[in-house]
């Protein structure tokens, strides 16, 4: 091999699991199980309802895109108990106890509701045991919560402040993906061309009492702004995040948007936490999140590393 | 982890990844090259691609055997999850399957049988025993930029205008039959 060639796959693996602090992981570990269990709340009090025998089920369409796997029903009381495990995992997930055992529970848990009902299934059902894999990739529960203060109770070193986090990576290039992927198919869809897509989306059941006050106390000239610019930041995401010097305004922004679609469109609130706490944990400034001086174990060897 | 799991994620990871941006912008190769549940998992990015022209809702009615009668009647104690918004099951199962013969049989034969039961209040008294279903659709125009709006509440399907309402399915004869007996037939509209 080519000494150049090694040389490149030394980079290319530098890049894809860089020295960050561990906290950006443990960040994701602690809040995005919190978010997902919140949206899961309304199903779960009803899960003979939801994935059990108690509710109404699709029947088994063949050739219908719109159903992309059949799982039957289970008995009701099977139902609470693949919830109660769901619930139970997500939490100690969040607590750090047991960690990766949990969370390939948990992710397993959600992949399998997200494919046994396709009516109660969204975007946060789709993308969370993505999120939660990537967390099991990790050395996620290594510095805070129960399985690390167990490790300092028996005397254990501390684990390393900063460790190559290639979950950390996966989840940066998800949301830049994400966001590029969603403002080009804004930009195929209507948002170039209808001034008021925005105004459009605040009439229907996802309206709440603040879509109402914002709806009637802004200017209507001032949609058509806003519009194009959350359009700008989706469509631009990898630029915005990759380069340095707009990352912070970018996590402002999307911390801003997100806040905004969590207030109106009262359902998605969930969704909004969840993207708001990968933004915070992927791209929040790397001197806030540094461990003091003489705790790392080993320093960023490209500091401000996260170009998405 | 061993190298060859590393690569092996990175490999999924990549895959993951290149799916989702495809899937959002609108490019059919993840449909075409991935088994269907996989793909599922990236359709995640394209949300709100379109303006709203009007805000849809769908509604359903019962026929009254008794009555020779359509009356609205609530499908939400029978979909209890997101009960007022258009997360709830019953609305999803309409926005996915509207066109499926299969799905809306399905939801005529689950209705009918719930109502029947006479479990919950649902619009129509429960001592009378309903033979079929009307699904409308409800569609309200949306107000121009700057009109001033009111909180949206839940108003009874008579309250909308004609040219608001569409109806998608109906219980047909042949089902209709054995449930109200042979004389029972359904007007085209609603009284």
């Amino acid at each position: 091999m080519s000494r150049f060639l090694q040389r490149f796959l030394q980079r290319a693996s530098v890049w894809m699991a860089p020295p960050m602090p561990v906290v950006r992981l443990e960040i994701v570990r602690i809040f995005a199980p919190l978010a997902v269990i919140g949206f899961m709340s309304g199903r779960l009090v009803h899960a003979d309802e939801w994935i059990g025998d108690a509710g109404f089920r699709v029947p088994h369409l063949a050739q219908n895109p719109n159903q992309p796997l059949y799982m039957p029903p289970l008995p009701s009381s099977l139902a609470w108990v693949v919830v109660g495990v769901m619930v139970l995992a997500g939490l100690a997930v969040s607590l750090g106890f047991r960690t990766r055992a949990s969370v390939l529970i948990f992710a397993a848990t959600l992949a399998f509701v997200a494919l046994s009902d396709r009516l109660a299934a969204f975007t946060v059902s789709k993308i969370s045991p993505v999120i939660m894999l990537a967390v099991a990739a990790g050395p996620a529960g290594s510095r805070l919560g129960v399985d690390a203060w167990l490790r300092r109770r028996q005397g254990e070193p501390a684990a390393a402040a900063i460790a190559p986090l290639g979950s950390i990576r996966f989840l940066q290039l998800f949301l830049v993906t994400f966001y590029s992927a969603s403002g080009i198919a804004k930009a195929g869809g209507d948002w170039l061309t209808t001034p008021f897509v925005l105004w459009s989306h605040l009439h229907d059941t996802y309206q709440t009492g603040f879509t109402v006050l914002l709806a009637n106390a802004t200017p209507s000239f001032l949609w058509t702004p806003l519009q194009y610019s959350v359009l700008v930041f989706e469509g631009f995401a990898p630029l915005w995040f990759g380069l340095r010097y707009t990352r912070l305004v970018a996590l402002v922004f999307g911390l801003g948007m997100h806040a905004m679609i969590g207030l109106m469109f009262g359902p998605v609130i969930w969704f909004a936490l969840l993207m708001m706490t990968l933004l915070v944990a992927c791209f929040l400034p790397e001197r806030w999140l540094a461990p003091p001086p003489g705790k790392a174990t080993a320093r960023p060897t490209q500091p401000g590393d996260a170009t998405a | 982890m061993r190298a060859s799991g590393r690569y092996a994620l990175r490999v999924l990871a990549a895959t993951y990844l290149v799916g989702l941006w495809l899937d959002g912008i609108g490019c059919e190769i993840p449909a075409r090259a991935l088994p269907r549940p996989a793909e599922y998992f990236m359709q995640v990015a394209a949300l709100f691609p379109d303006a709203a022209t009007v805000a849809s809702e769908y509604r359903a009615e019962g026929w009254i055997c008794a009555d020779q009668r359509w009356q609205e009647l609530d499908p939400r104690p029978y979909f209890p999850l997101d009960p007022d918004d258009k997360e709830n099951r019953f609305q999803r199962a309409l926005r996915f399957y509207r066109d499926e013969p299969l799905v809306l049989h399905a939801l005529d034969d689950y209705l009918v049988e719930r109502h029947n039961a006479a479990l919950h209040d649902d619009g129509i008294p429960r001592d009378r025993v309903i033979g079929g279903v009307r699904i409308v659709l409800v569609h309200v125009p949306i107000p121009r930029p700057g009109t001033r709006i009111e909180r949206l509440a839940r108003r009874p399907l008579a309250d909308f205008a004609k040219d608001e309402t569409r109806v998608l399915y109906r219980t047909p004869k042949a089902r209709l039959d054995p449930r109200c007996g042979p004389t029972s037939a359904p007007v085209e509209e609603t009284p």
